[in-house]
């Protein structure tokens, strides 16, 4: 894909200038979007109009713009990227540019390069390869190390609109991004069809983010049914989630409470505490999974499946497990690793870990949050997640709907 | 129905120097030369022709080694006593600029100059009709100098794309009647001039592909007397039946370097109208 910005001026309507150069474009099989528009309003008066026209291809780009130079249509200046040295590790140069996670693209050498990995507030580093090949990608700010050079400044960068998931679909209606006023049934039947289509895609990966009130609602058994049926790539958690669900599988209580009768189990207040002391024992989940003590849930059929997972620690946290990963940098880290690929992320009953995996993930992830409080979704989306499509429901009813949809029984 | 409101007075170049001596249109090859007798004669009777079709005519000094200083409708544009000079597209006419803005200035017009990124060319590639000023795009003259002549003259103008290298102005094109006619040569425009055109002009004439390779759209409008270079009789009968006297002036010689009588003469008394 190749995109520049042309202008118009001057009575480019009565002339129809305007109306040549847009079926200039179509006529050559490109694309365009009229960036903005400014109509004279008396006869005298010049009007303006900014064109991005996009093709295949720079050669086919550059032949179409000269076309439309002859109909008056001048490329616009994008200016060049201006890039300054990284002096101590992890210290941005003053003025450094501040991404968002939307598709970005840095003009270097007189041409625009592509960020690989959009993530918003990191830094764009670029790196020339070959002569004249330049490379661009997003660092967060503790990656930078003495002589990479950043993007200063907002000259030569360009961010693309974000778009919603488009066709008739439940969420053609839905207007606002969060609601519980909306039939779920019909939501959970259409995020799995999203999830269906992302898995069709070579190389998709879906992605789930789960809280403890997954184990909680007793919805773990359906989660572990959808690793175990493939459909889940990666989980992102906490100490809690995974705590509770090893909780539930070897002592049959989620914080004490039995996941079988939902009555408080005597002593069991300590249950979540015993599970982790016993994963501490064998030295790791997996270990745990190998040496027969843990034989069920979620984290279970990770291990099974080889479904890589991070668990990111907190402040709180009890124990904690031996696979949490407590410095919170390196667990960022580490999930930022795994991105790649990601095309669907489930965000289940988790306000910190969404938030966090929300910050990494590039706009175009479609992003689902499934929490019984709307101030979750609120607050994904006012932390820049504006991709994300809120379902305000249980989610226990929401996964066991979703492994209904994705796991039929035979 | 009203006359044009221009075009009794004109500044003409005498072709002494005239000559055929490069090849930037389809009309030119070095190879036919113009003969200067001949064409200094056909030039008296122009200006004879012009004057007795009640026009005035002013004469500008020919130059040496400025072959084309004779088309003096490319010199640039009038509009009251401002005086826009062209940016020549070849440089083998650039050097005429030079000459034409002395001339306007020892004759008290105000010049004010296009931009040097863009080139235009003068009253070949702009004619006034009604309230515009139509403008021709693509051989000569850019497309992105109508916004700048737009702003230094105050007119709104319409861009016309010209299709065919053989009719390389507008003046080739597309000739004002009065305010309400004008010949057409559709071949020369593309389909959205030609639309434009349409909705511009309310009873255009237009010019069958011979009558416009002949130029007769090239020809000059002295209120109802019309000096035409060639004016086959079906389009004479057209003419005479709409009220216009026409004269056949012809000037093969200079059609040998692609001018006809428009080119070789530049309205001075054009005031382009500023519309509300």
């Amino acid at each position: 894909m190749a995109t520049e910005q042309v202008e118009l001026r001057g009575h480019i309507i009565d002339s129809l200038i305007l109306a040549k150069v847009m079926d200039v474009i179509i006529d050559a099989g490109a694309d365009y979007r009229l960036v903005e528009v400014d109509i004279g309003r008396t006869n005298t008066d010049q009007s303006r109009a900014v064109i991005e026209v996009t093709t295949g291809d720079d050669s086919s780009l550059e032949a179409l713009l000269d076309e439309l130079h002859v109909h008056g249509a001048n490329r616009i200046d994008p200016g060049t990227a201006d890039v300054s040295p990284v002096e101590v590790d992890g210290v941005l140069p003053p003025g450094f540019y501040s991404t968002t996670n939307l598709p970005t693209w840095v003009r270097l050498g007189q041409r625009w390069w592509p960020v690989g990995n959009p993530e918003m507030d990191c830094a764009l580093v670029a790196s020339e390869g070959q002569p004249g090949e330049w490379v661009a990608r997003t660092v967060p700010m503790h990656r930078v190390c003495a002589g990479d050079l950043v993007v200063v400044g907002h000259s030569g960068v360009r961010v693309e609109a974000p778009n919603r998931p488009r066709g008739a679909t439940p969420f053609e209606f839905m207007t606002s991004e969060v609601s519980s006023e909306k039939p779920k049934a019909l939501i959970v039947a259409e995020v799995a069809e999203r999830v269906r289509r992302a898995r069709s895609q070579p190389g998709a990966k879906v992605l789930a983010v789960c809280g403890p009130a997954v184990i909680h609602t007793g919805a773990g058994p359906d989660v572990a049914r959808l690793v175990a049926a493939g459909w889940i790539d990666l989980l992102f958690a906490g100490n809690g989630f995974a705590t509770h669900d090893i909780e539930s599988n070897v002592l049959g209580t989620s914080l004490g409470v039995s996941v079988g009768e939902g009555t408080v189990v005597e002593g069991g207040h300590a249950n979540h505490l015993r599970a982790i002391n016993e994963i501490r024992r064998y030295g790791s989940i997996a270990a745990a999974v190998e040496a027969g003590y843990l034989r069920g849930g979620v984290m279970y059929e990770c291990v099974r499946a080889g479904v890589p997972f991070v668990l990111g620690g907190s402040l709180r946290d009890d124990g904690p497990l031996p696979d949490v990963i407590t410095d919170v940098v390196a667990a960022a880290d580490a999930m930022r690793s795994l991105l790649p690929g990601v095309s669907v992320a489930l965000m289940l009953a988790s306000t910190l870990h969404a938030i966090a995996t929300g910050n990494l993930l590039p706009a175009w992830v479609e992003t689902f949050c499934v929490d019984i409080n709307q101030a979750v979704v609120t607050k994904l989306a006012d932390r820049g997640s504006h991709q994300a499509l809120g379902v305000v429901t249980d989610v226990g009813l929401f996964i066991r709907g979703l492994c209904d949809q994705l796991c039929p029984p035979a | 129905m009203s006359e044009l409101a221009w075009g009794r007075r004109f500044l003409m170049c005498p072709p002494d120097h005239f000559d055929v001596a490069y090849e930037i249109n389809p009309w030119m090859s070095v190879e036919v030369q113009a003969d200067p007798e001949r064409a200094a004669a056909q030039w008296e009777n122009l200006v004879s022709c012009l004057r007795q079709a009640g026009a005035a005519v002013e004469v500008m000094d020919p130059v040496e080694g400025l072959p084309d200083l004779v088309f003096t409708a490319n010199a640039g544009i009038v509009n009251g006593s401002q005086f826009v000079p062209s940016r020549f597209r070849h440089p083998e006419r650039q050097g005429e600029t030079p000459h034409d803005v002395r001339w306007f200035s020892c004759h008290g017009f105000r010049v004010e100059e296009l931009p040097n990124s863009v080139t235009h060319e003068g009253a070949g590639d702009a004619l006034p009709f009604g309230s515009v000023l139509l403008s021709g795009y693509r051989f000569r003259s850019d497309a992105a100098s109508h916004a700048h002549l737009s702003r230094l003259t105050g007119a709104a103008v319409r861009s016309l794309e010209l299709s065919d290298p053989r009719l390389y102005h507008l003046d080739l094109v597309f000739c004002p009647l009065d305010d309400r006619r004008a010949l057409v040569a559709p071949l020369g425009l593309d389909r959205y001039g030609r639309k434009v055109v349409e909705a511009t002009v309310p009873e255009p004439l237009l010019l069958d592909d011979d009558q416009a390779l002949s130029f007769c759209a090239n020809s000059v409008v002295v209120g109802t007397n019309m000096v035409m270079p060639a004016c086959p009789p079906a389009l004479g009968r057209r003419l005479e039946k709409l009220g216009f006297e026409v004269a056949v002036c012809p000037v093969d010689e200079f059609q040998k370097a692609g001018g006809g009588c428009r080119c070789l003469t530049l309205a001075l008394d054009v005031s382009l109208a500023v519309a509300a």
